[in-house]
């Protein structure tokens, strides 16, 4: 265990340490925090929707509650309109944002050039289908339609925002610009300069989707990135064995005391956060929902308390323990573990790089993870679609992401009983282990 | 007045740290200014401190950090076992003599 210990050390953690501060990978994670607000607006009105609409019409249809609140469903329907519709130009511009200030150039105008090059490459015709006979419908100028800015056009913005605000970058820094004389004000030469880098930018973009236009017959890139990259790839990140594959890898990390979910927040963020609002467009178009994992599916089923289940140690512990030590820290976190903040486990306990706990750590979320997956395959309880901050608590966190579903809270019970049950295993041979080995915790630097 | 800043992933569990850190200050009698913020706010906020420091969760930005503030100020990786039984008292402490350090 130590060599292996040493081994990942070695060669794991400055793989993690690498992806954890890539500049392209940071900017795309951070700007998934920037339009937070956004997703959390959108969040927000879905859930109210559920309690004065869906709720009310799947227990007590009788009472007409969505009829006399018509008006707050009228309201959280603009709220949607404004956040989750096009949830895909909200992200292009703060993905424009995050990446040029990684390339230390002007931040607002890369924003600004980023979003530009985005519509610029969104169909500009709709087609409003008409009530009448197949043939009747109606192909107009001048509009945007959503269904390239909500959750579907995340692939494509991710794409032409890195296209457009790479080469605005690039050229910023290698000065490709238009130079005033000293005595003009700077913020006058500093609007100046973004000039060529914006216009070549925004160029490029709508040359390519011209292009893309005339040799694809008549699709846009949006159609394409979303059929042949988007969804393939939301495909794979479905699949039993992927999930299982994430959670190990964010266990993993957190064994050698990185935060997993940090470091792979870009791709957690943009398979798994794009699959949820997805789902999220379809159930409020009332359809079926395509994915079975999203991102708050970790959250609700498995990292209870924090990655690893560690709500669960700490209650086996407080059950069981009979060390002073472990017993200190599990009341110390008990508090912060119920709103899903686990440091003061992970590194009081501790966890990280600690042999007596390494199985569990690894085993418990897997488990976790196959019966949930399997529990939401088989339709037992709903996928999860809205975007809950991860600071709710568990069992009501997967609740409200699933829109109100009590199956899925009992199924979160169930896996918090099981996760304590395996920690329990663990905690009373942790009992065994003398006061020798406690000595050997990591050291204070 | 010494301004502290830490930094974590969502600025979520260093935030319970400050607390512990500021009681530690006004027990000691330090003016201290001590606040936590998520990786993605602190190139803003770094600016304003004279010491930073990391959780070691994210101990892996440490050399990104440093080259925010330009090496101009101390910026360290908070002991695990410190961080993890929060104690603000030995936090503090060590961010003191670190900032004394530095600047010898």
């Amino acid at each position: 265990m130590k060599r292996f210990t040493a081994w990942m050390e070695e060669h794991f953690v400055p793989v993690a340490a690498k992806i954890g501060s890539q500049k392209h990978l940071v900017a795309v994670r951070d700007a998934f925090i920037a339009i937070m607000p956004i997703t959390m607006a959108g969040a927000f009105a879905t859930l109210l929707n559920v309690f004065v609409r869906d709720l009310p019409n799947n227990y007590w249809p009788d009472l007409k509650i969505a009829e006399t609140m018509n008006w707050l469903i009228g309201i959280n329907g603009n709220v949607w309109w404004g956040t989750l519709a096009v949830l895909s130009m909200a992200f292009v511009f703060a993905l424009g944002y995050q990446l040029s200030k990684a390339y230390k150039t002007n931040a607002l105008a890369g924003g600004l050039i980023s979003f530009a090059s985005f519509i610029a490459v969104t169909p500009q015709v709709a087609t409003i289908a008409a009530a009448g006979p197949k043939g009747a419908d109606v192909v107009g100028w001048g509009f945007l339609n959503y269904g390239y800015l909500d959750a579907k056009g995340l692939f494509t913005a991710l794409v032409i925002g890195f296209i457009s605000t790479i080469i605005y970058a690039k050229l910023m820094n290698k000065n490709v610009t238009i130079k005033m004389p000293e005595s003009v004000p700077p913020a006058v030469s500093k609007a100046f300069a973004s000039i060529i880098p914006g216009v070549i930018a925004i160029y490029t973009c709508a040359i390519l989707a011209y292009l893309v236009g005339t040799f694809a017959d008549g699709q846009a890139i949006g159609d394409l990135i979303l059929k042949y990259v988007q969804m393939p790839f939301l495909g794979l990140s479905q699949g039993l064995g992927a999930v299982v594959i994430v959670v190990l890898a964010v266990q993993l990390f957190w064994f050698f005391g990185l935060h997993g979910t940090n470091v792979l927040g870009a791709v957690l963020d943009g398979t798994y956060l794009t699959a949820t609002t997805m789902n999220d467009s379809a159930y409020q178009a009332g359809e079926a929902m395509k994915f079975i994992w999203t991102r708050g599916s970790f959250d609700a089923y498995v990292w209870m308390g924090g990655a690893g289940c560690t709500i669960a140690l700490v209650i086996a512990v407080l059950i069981f323990s009979k060390r002073a030590d472990s017993r200190a820290i599990a009341k110390l976190s008990a508090p912060m573990g119920a709103f899903n903040i686990n440091e003061p486990v992970v590194f009081g306990m501790p966890i990280v790089l600690n042999p007596l706990y390494f199985i569990p750590w690894l085993l418990v979320p897997v488990v976790l993870t196959v019966i949930a997956w399997c529990a939401t395959s088989f339709g037992l309880v709903p996928p999860v679609h809205v975007v809950v901050p991860w600071v709710v608590p568990p069992v009501i966190y997967a609740f409200l992401a699933t829109g109100g579903s009590f199956a899925a809270a009992i199924l979160a019970a169930i896996n918090l009983a099981i996760g304590i049950a395996i920690w329990s295993v663990f905690v009373i041979m942790a009992n065994r282990v003398g006061v020798d080995e406690e000595n050997e915790e990591p050291e204070v630097a | 007045m010494v301004n502290i800043l830490l930094v974590c992933s969502a600025g979520m569990s260093t935030s319970m740290l400050v607390k512990k850190m500021q009681d530690a200050a006004t027990a000691k009698g330090v003016e201290a200014n001590i606040w936590a913020v998520g990786d993605a706010e602190s190139t803003v906020e770094s600016k304003k401190a004279d010491v930073v420091l990391l959780g070691p969760q994210v101990r892996f930005l440490e050399k990104k950090m440093k080259e925010r503030v330009e090496d101009m100020k101390p910026v360290a990786v908070i002991d695990m076992a410190s961080y993890g039984t929060m104690n603000g008292a030995k936090v503090l402490d060590s961010a003191l003599t670190i900032l004394e350090n530095f600047h010898k």
